[in-house]
């Protein structure tokens, strides 16, 4: 499983927080200004105008992708239940008024 | 150097005058002066051109002069010319270590034996140029502000660069223009055709032919002002309002008159078809849905776009039955070529599938077709071979005033990938730092030429560029804070080929690491926009000789590591790099998988891309095409998509026939010329260069059953 | 034909695939669709493109069907179809085993076939199995300018029991012929088309190319010229 992120990106922020990302063995890929290799792998999965219009997006281990958030994250809750790690509830969905939720 | 330095070397002269006569020898000796002339030897001239165009001092200047007369008395020769005694100044600053001033006093211009060569073969760097006076003068300008460019124009480093083959600065012959130019038809529409300088002005058309003959005049002055490509927006829709006096058979004598204009424009710039694009919709883009029509006369018509749908549609339907019936002798038409989009609107437009079964029989039947994948909300121009803009917000609020829309890209420059790899050694991180160091230089070209243009554009109406700085809607016609920069590349599968070991096509290792590769130039490029404030977009390269010429290059400089990887057929000399991100030409793959596979690029390449699925002789049913369109659209991320047949044109009976044959199926002529498309547009293959011939020997045509 | 025999023994194992092609544009009118090229043929056409799978198909390496299976799950959303095509598939005993196995994977078959067993077509279509069926009648059915065509003897009561059964089987078909002037003549052909049920059956005519040809010496013959093409053509449009 793969998390595409931003940094500057209040969902993706949201998740992070939210789950212990690393002990559920979800890589997370985080598309900076500075990282090829994210960009590359995004554009693997064939995402890049998805990223363009949204993030996060989770990309599942048959390579079918999610990006609705609550989508994301009811798959993110039954992961975390598999592998017992203890994940925060949902709080209230994080909004994304300043348009920094997508690649730019 | 402008009007004033003759005048001031004029007066220089007359100061030195009484000076010189005194030690002035009286050689019998006649110079044939680069003003028409045959004037008596003046050592003097020597002198005033010194300190005209260098920075030395007078004595010096003086001292070189004496020293080349006393050389031309020992030649003994009756008369000689002003260039031969140039290049002697030249020679003596060198032998001087005067090489600053050497640089600023060279001679631009072209060896006997080549004007010859030239006058009488034919040039084959661009196939789009036919051979004749009006291309051979063309060739000649390009080559002296060629040279102009790189000494000139670009520093030192950036030209070394060009000249090594590091990178490839496009168009150095057209250093005085910008590139490409897209626009709408509004502008001459609201304004009729109203030039600088031209000798009469026209109001706004009120009939379609003449809005036709504004628009043909107006792509032609536009050619002489651009390097590339002219293309024209949304073209059905915006002859629309003038449609609805005619007939069917009217706008089928409209539609035929247009492409019969654009694709026999070949009287204009060098003897050179206008490359002109023109962008057709089947529906109403959404953000001219809302916008008010401008008609005949140049006036609102009080409707909006969205209600011309069907009149725009009529007009789309009759350019591809023009298309579909080829020209007089049963050829595509070359020019325009066109871009039909395909859009989620699309899809929901009445009629799409007729319509989409109508431009697949003419991709089937004739090639034209280009389709043109905008998927999601977003809306974009095509322009060039594949320089596609996508339309940002300060576009859209231009698209309420379409005359507004004129978008440019001022230069093109490609990056020699191979050569990246063989330097890295399979080093990555060496490889990346290369690939950033050639994209710094390249966009420091850009920032040069940038300046250069803007020079030129500051002189304003007076100035060279007077049609780019006429300003009839309160702005300049070439909007420079809004061009684009572009840098393309060529060659990634043999990048790929060096540094892993496999092509492309042949791993799916391959295909990551080619896509970080371009990642890291998107990456790269949009920091240098934001360090620069300049827009620098990736584009496919259309490298229609630049794939030569690097490869050439390559074997020449780099011959081990070169000559494993370099594609075609080195006896022949027939040898070329993959155009841009393109897989192996002649590699087994299904179409399907090239779409797919190739499409996974495209969304890192801005300025738009293309798969090419080379027919041969193929005549696929109109329907199978439809359905693989339809599918690119949905499950792939590919950009564009052009089906590519061949034919074969016999110059005896003029008949044209499908497939490349050796000898004329009619009359069996061997006296024949294949037609089919190069890059990005369609050609006779005579004119193409070696490295493009190389390439059509080994394209795949999906015709390779078994492997016997 | 001996040695498609030798080759495939007794046992009921899968057509030999010779040859594989994952998009075809033109192999499926109006459609588009993967193409596998089964070894070994009865006839020796003499102007046949595909004759090493006619005159050697064991010198050609046979690619693995659960490969070719697996592949053609990735392309579902775009092909219509798999043609089947040879050679002359009708003669491998494994042939229906392998129609039920894509059957199953949910793909429409077209079948290219010379008609020469109608046992097995019958079966086929008994079975449901074909969704079209592209056959070859290669001339007039007259004993000698049929075998000139095939460049052997021909039972022609098959290819005749072929014939009907397409024509009454209520599915998609075709009834095609390869022409060249060194074996039709514009009669002939006229004949040919009159041999069929119009409103039955669709017919296509396909124009001899001198390419590569199983008998070397056809590929000095040429096609029918451009003008008198379009002229036999227009008698099946």
């Amino acid at each position: 499983m793969t998390l595409f992120t931003k940094d500057d990106c209040v969902l993706c922020a949201q998740l992070k927080k939210q789950f212990d990302l690393s002990a559920m063995d979800v890589q997370v890929e985080v598309l900076d200004n500075n990282d090829a290799g994210a960009l590359a792998h995004l554009a693997w999965h064939g995402l890049v105008e998805r990223a363009r219009k949204t993030l996060p997006i989770l990309v599942l281990d048959d390579s079918s992708a999610l990006h609705e958030f609550p989508h994301i994250e009811s798959r993110l809750l039954e992961r975390a239940a598999r592998c017992g790690v203890a994940a925060r509830r949902p709080g209230k969905q994080a909004g994304c008024e300043s348009g920094s939720c997508a690649l730019r | 150097m402008g009007v004033v330095m003759p005048l001031k070397a004029e007066t220089a002269q007359a100061r030195t005058h009484q000076v010189v006569n005194e030690d002035s020898t009286d050689i019998a000796l006649f110079v044939r002066s680069s003003q028409d002339d045959m004037i008596g030897w003046n050592r003097q001239r020597i002198v005033d051109a010194l300190l005209r165009e260098t920075f030395i001092d007078r004595d010096t200047a003086e001292k070189i002069s004496r020293d080349i007369e006393v050389t031309i008395q020992a030649g003994k020769v009756k008369t000689i010319t002003g260039p031969l005694i140039r290049e002697m100044v030249n020679a003596k600053l060198l032998e001087m270590g005067l090489e600053e001033a050497r640089r600023m006093h060279t001679r631009l211009g072209v060896p006997l034996y080549d004007v010859d060569q030239l006058l009488v073969q034919h040039n084959k760097e661009n196939a789009n140029v036919p051979h004749g006076p009006e291309a051979t003068n063309l060739t000649l300008a390009e080559g002296i502000k060629k040279e102009y460019a790189l000494l000139h124009v670009f520093t030192p480093d950036v030209a070394d660069a060009h000249l090594s083959g590091d990178l490839h600065l496009h168009d150095l012959g057209f250093i005085d223009r910008p590139y490409c130019s897209g626009q709408s038809l509004e502008y001459i529409k609201k304004f009729g055709l109203n030039l600088p300088h031209a000798l009469s002005m026209a109001k706004p058309a009120k009939h379609a032919e003449v809005l036709l003959a504004h628009m043909v005049k107006f792509a032609a002055s536009l050619q002489s002002h651009f390097a590339g490509a002219i293309g024209w927006d949304a073209i059905n829709l915006f002859y629309a309002p003038y449609l609805e006096e005619l007939s069917d058979d009217g706008v089928k004598q409209l539609a035929q008159m247009m492409i019969y204009e654009f694709s026999q424009q070949a009287v204009a710039r060098g003897g050179q078809a206008i490359f002109s694009d023109v962008n057709i919709y089947w529906e109403v883009p959404k953000h001219f849905v809302d916008v008010p029509a401008i008609g005949p006369g140049g006036v609102y018509t009080g409707k909006t776009y969205g209600e011309y749908e069907k009149q725009a549609q009529r007009f789309a339907w009759a350019l591809f039955e023009v298309y579909k019936e080829g020209d007089a002798a049963g050829r595509p038409f070359f020019f325009p070529k066109p871009l039909v989009h395909i859009t989620e609107k699309f899809f929901k437009t009445d009629g799409h599938m007729d319509f989409l079964h109508h431009i697949c029989e003419v991709a089937s039947v004739k090639g034209n077709t280009y389709f043109v994948f905008d998927r999601g909300d977003t809306a974009k121009i095509s322009e060039c071979c594949r320089l596609s803009f996508k339309l940002e917000a300060s576009d859209l609020e231009d698209a309420k005033q379409p005359w507004k829309m004129r978008y440019s890209a001022l230069q093109n420059i490609t990056i020699n990938l191979p050569r990246l790899a063989f330097q890295a050694q399979g080093d990555d991180t060496k490889l990346f730092l290369l690939l950033t160091e050639k994209l710094q230089l390249a966009a420091k070209a850009h920032g040069q030429k940038k300046k250069f243009i803007e020079r030129l554009m500051s002189l304003g109406k007076g100035g060279p560029l007077s049609l780019l700085a006429m300003d009839l809607d309160g702005e300049p016609y070439l909007k420079l804070h809004r061009c684009s920069y572009l840098i393309g590349m060529v060659g990634l599968n043999e990048l790929i080929r060096v540094h892993l070991g496999q092509e492309l096509h042949e791993s799916d290792e391959s295909i990551k690491f080619g896509l970080k590769v371009i990642a890291h130039m998107n990456i790269v490029c949009s920091k240098l926009a934001e360090a620069m404030d300049m827009k620098f977009v990736l584009e496919q390269t259309p490298a229609e000789s630049t794939a030569f010429r690097f490869a050439k290059l390559d074997l020449a400089h780099f011959n081990t590591e070169a000559e494993k990887v370099v594609q075609g057929n080195r006896g022949k000399g027939e040898v070329y790099y993959s155009n841009s991100t393109l897989f192996n030409v002649g590699a087994n793959m299904s179409p399907i998988s090239r779409v797919e596979k190739e499409g996974l690029f495209h969304p890192l390449i801005e300025a738009g891309s293309i798969t090419h699925i080379w027919l041969g002789e193929a005549q696929p049913d109109k329907e199978a095409l439809a359905g693989f369109v339809i599918n690119v659209f949905k499950h792939t991320q590919n950009d564009q998509i052009a089906f590519s047949p061949e034919f074969t044109a016999c110059i005896a009976c003029g008949k044209t026939s499908r497939g490349l044959s050796e000898s004329c199926p009619y009359c069996q002529s061997k006296d024949v010329d294949g037609i089919t498309r190069i890059t990005g547009y369609f050609t006779k293959i005579s004119s193409w260069n070696k490295g493009k011939l190389g390439e059509l020997h080994d394209r795949y045509r999906n015709i390779d059953r078994f492997n016997n | 034909m001996s040695h498609f025999q030798a080759a495939s023994g007794s046992c009921v194992c899968l057509p030999p695939i010779k040859g594989f092609l994952e998009t075809s544009f033109i192999d499926w009118p109006g459609k588009l669709c993967a193409i596998l090229f089964v070894g070994g043929c009865n006839f020796r056409c003499p102007f046949c493109h595909n004759h090493p799978l006619v005159l050697a198909p064991e010198g050609m390496e046979t690619i693995d069907f659960e490969e070719i299976v697996s592949r053609l799950a990735a392309r579902k959303k775009w092909l219509a179809g798999v043609c089947i095509s040879g050679g002359e598939p009708t003669l491998s005993p494994g042939l229906p085993t392998m129609i039920a196995r894509l059957k199953a994977e949910g793909w429409a078959i077209k079948l290219d076939t010379n008609g020469s067993r109608p046992e097995v077509l019958a079966q086929l279509l008994a079975d449901n199995l074909l969704d079209m069926v592209a056959m070859d009648v290669k001339a007039v059915l007259i004993q000698d300018k049929y075998e000139r065509c095939t460049g052997c003897p021909v039972d022609l009561g098959a290819i005749q029991k072929s014939i009907d059964l397409l024509t009454h089987s209520g599915i998609a078909h075709e009834f095609r012929m390869t022409v060249a002037p060194g074996l039709h003549t514009e009669e002939e052909i006229a004949a040919w088309v009159r041999q069929f049920d119009r409103s039955r059956s669709r017919l296509a005519l396909q124009n001899f190319n001198p390419r590569t040809t199983l008998d070397a010496l056809f590929e000095k013959e040429q096609g029918f010229s451009p003008e008198i093409f379009s002229r036999i053509s227009a008698m099946v449009a």
